[in-house]
């Protein structure tokens, strides 16, 4: 051990070197991570990706009849998939299939069997009544339950919706109830009455929502 | 020619160095080759499906069953090729031997990794090794998935939907992480071009990259000698040279694994696109990933549900599920040569039966995947009423930890059953042999 160690008043080769590479590395890498940014495309949002706005039509999902209107006499207590039918800009019916998120399950029961928590106004005279078929646990499309005709089951990790009760998970992993759609008749048509009630998949909060509906009017207006 | 090259290229201190590695003569030792004989089968074939494969998921018409002008017959591209591969002679095969090689590469690799987990092989100085190894299975793995997303049919859209979500549902990061690894919201305009890059160049690199340094490091470090090795020459390397004792060997193994690979490939169909049908809303009934991920799966079926925010950071079951308790398994995987303390080197491969503990943690541990791979099938016990729907989380998840700890206990007792046969064993010829003496 010395017990004076000179005091170089110039910086050391090593501390150089070690400097130039770390400031070299830094600038490496934040440059890597911009181009990771471009691995990220812009969303735009277009009226096929929009979800479901007041007005849509409610359309066949099935691929045997996609695109043929759904009619009260389709409905059953098994669920019919549908897209929301809306338009483009020159007026052509469009289907909103550009986001598979946005496709509608319907179901019609026998009247009195629909219940709270489910919103009575938002379903045609308590007997029809439409949801998102968008599971809120992992995004898979939820189908009919084989044991409990009426019940919904999600064919990926078996969550469970009972939709006479608000789609309300009765069984399995889900976080939240499926996202009710206030839908209403005009003429033979169903129509959507109104925005989802609640946020559906793959939307995380309340705000990200509401900041998508007003995205949605403020194009449409 | 040998003089002339060696002449130029020192071919013979190749031969030293490399050649003439040693390999133990062991049936175990063949597992980590197959599993790379599986990888170049894999390349192989995944180079001759790339020629006719077309990566993207824009709309075609389908020129099987092109529609009417009005209303057109419209598949995405990449499903179209499928179907184009599938008339091909020989097409479909070729798909068939691709997909149950990659399932065989994962399963070899599993086992393979048994072997050095039960025989002590991991311990120093070999740790390096398990490290760059289990590296590989997760590389092979996530290749596996993103070749079965690649055919987007109905089953790998609904995958890919799945694995999409999974990766969104990290928290604070997880959006921008999902929509920059699979180009943009899903599904979007690029999502095939983006998993073919992923499939065929990314990590189909990292993964020669880790097996390129998995056997120079066995080389280096050489294997770890089985227990004849020991008795026949103390400290000595024991086997057969690569060149020209191994090879031929390692060639018939090939070629005879290739034909078993083969023969089932023509009579087991796996993935059957055109069964699946284009991506649609219709979900796949029951559908399920292969069977290595089935765990993962599993724990997703049982983890019963909820949310809450940190900071704006949503955590919820799926984030558990799918992201946490992977990583907490494969942790610990990463642990097991740090839990080893002992400070010497190892160069024989031990009998498991003389550390029951560590055997009965392995065994104890594969029980728990394998209790959550049944949990996988949640919806298929629940609709042959096995269980029902009240009781099945109750049941998977008392046998999610009744299972493991029984299979524990039975471990440890079955190794000592075998300990006392081996002494009463030993004192029988003991006193057999002092027989003889009198």
């Amino acid at each position: 051990m010395t017990r004076y160690r000179k005091q170089d008043p110039e910086i050391t080769r090593r501390r150089f070197i070690n400097a130039a590479m770390g400031t070299t590395a830094t600038v490496g890498i934040v440059s890597l991570v911009g181009v990771l940014g471009t691995a990220n495309p812009i969303f735009r949002l277009t009226r096929d990706k929009m979800p479901p706005v007041p007005g849509d039509i409610l359309v066949h999902a099935e691929p045997s009849r996609e695109g043929q209107l759904v009619k009260v006499s389709d409905l059953s207590e098994k669920l019919v998939r549908a897209w929301p039918q809306g338009k483009a800009e020159d007026g052509s019916p469009l289907i909103r299939k550009g986001d598979p998120n946005n496709v509608l399950c319907i179901f019609r029961f026998p009247k009195g069997q629909i219940v709270a928590p489910t919103v009575m106004e938002a379903t045609i005279d308590s007997e029809i009544v439409a949801y998102s078929d968008i599971c809120t646990h992992a995004g898979c499309s939820v189908a009919n339950d084989d044991q409990n005709v009426g019940d919904m089951k999600c064919p990926c990790h078996s969550g469970q919706y009972d939709p006479k009760r608000g789609c309300k998970v009765i069984g399995g992993p889900p976080p939240r109830p499926l996202a009710q759609l206030p839908i209403k008749m005009d003429g033979d048509n169903l129509v959507v009455g109104d925005f989802f009630l609640e946020f559906p998949y793959p939307f995380l909060t309340e705000q990200e929502w509401q900041a998508r509906i007003t995205a949605v009017k403020s194009q449409l207006a | 020619m040998n003089q002339w090259l060696d002449e130029r290229l020192n071919i013979s201190r190749l031969n030293d160095k490399f050649l003439r590695k040693a390999f133990p003569v062991h049936h175990s030792f063949f597992l980590g080759e197959i599993t790379l004989f599986s990888l170049i089968i894999l390349i192989i074939t995944g180079i001759v499906l790339a020629l006719s494969y077309e990566p993207s998921n824009s709309l075609v018409v389908n020129s099987f069953d092109p529609g009417t002008t009005a209303k057109p017959n419209m598949l995405p591209a990449a499903y179209h090729s499928i179907l184009k591969l599938n008339a091909m002679p020989f097409g479909d095969m070729l798909r068939r031997i691709h997909h149950w090689m990659a399932n065989i590469m994962v399963a070899a690799a599993v086992i393979h990794m048994m072997r050095i987990y039960f025989t002590g092989a991991f311990k120093k100085p070999r740790e390096i090794n398990w490290w760059i190894g289990l590296l590989l299975l997760i590389f092979a793995a996530l290749t596996a998935v993103t070749g079965y997303i690649l055919p987007y049919d109905n089953y790998s859209y609904n995958t890919v939907k799945v694995v999409y979500g999974i990766a969104a549902s990290i928290p604070w990061i997880g959006t921008w992480l999902a929509q920059a690894a699979f180009a943009g919201n899903f599904p979007g305009d690029g999502i095939i071009p983006r998993i073919y890059g992923y499939h065929i160049m990314l990590l189909p690199g990292i993964l020669l990259a880790l097996t390129g340094a998995h056997m120079l490091l066995m080389i280096k470090q050489k294997h770890t000698q089985p227990q004849y090795a020991k008795r026949l020459a103390y400290k000595k390397i024991v086997g057969v040279p690569l060149l020209t004792q191994q090879t031929p060997i390692m060639l018939m193994l090939t070629l005879l694994f290739a034909g078993i690979v083969i023969l089932f490939a023509a009579f087991i169909p796996v993935h059957p696109s055109e069964f699946f049908g284009p991506p649609s809303t219709t979900p796949i009934n029951n559908i399920k990933p292969d069977w290595y991920l089935l765990w993962v799966f599993g724990a997703l079926a049982i983890i019963p549900s909820f949310e809450f925010d940190i900071f704006g950071g949503f955590i919820g079951s799926e984030f558990v599920g799918a992201i946490l308790l992977p990583t907490v398994v494969i942790g610990v995987m990463f642990a097991v040569p740090m839990l080893d303390r002992s400070k010497d080197m190892n160069y024989y491969a031990e009998n498991p039966t003389n550390h029951p503990v560590r055997l009965a943690i392995g065994t104890a541990f594969m029980a728990m995947l394998l209790v959550m791979s049944v949990a996988g099938y949640k919806p298929d016990l629940i609709s042959a009423n096995v269980l029902t729907t009240a009781n099945a989380n109750t049941v998977l998840w008392i046998l999610l930890f009744a299972v493991p700890i029984a299979t524990y206990f039975a471990t440890i007792g079955i190794v000592r059953g075998i300990r006392s046969l081996r002494e009463a064993d030993e004192r029988e010829s003991m006193a057999h042999a002092a027989a003889a003496d009198d």
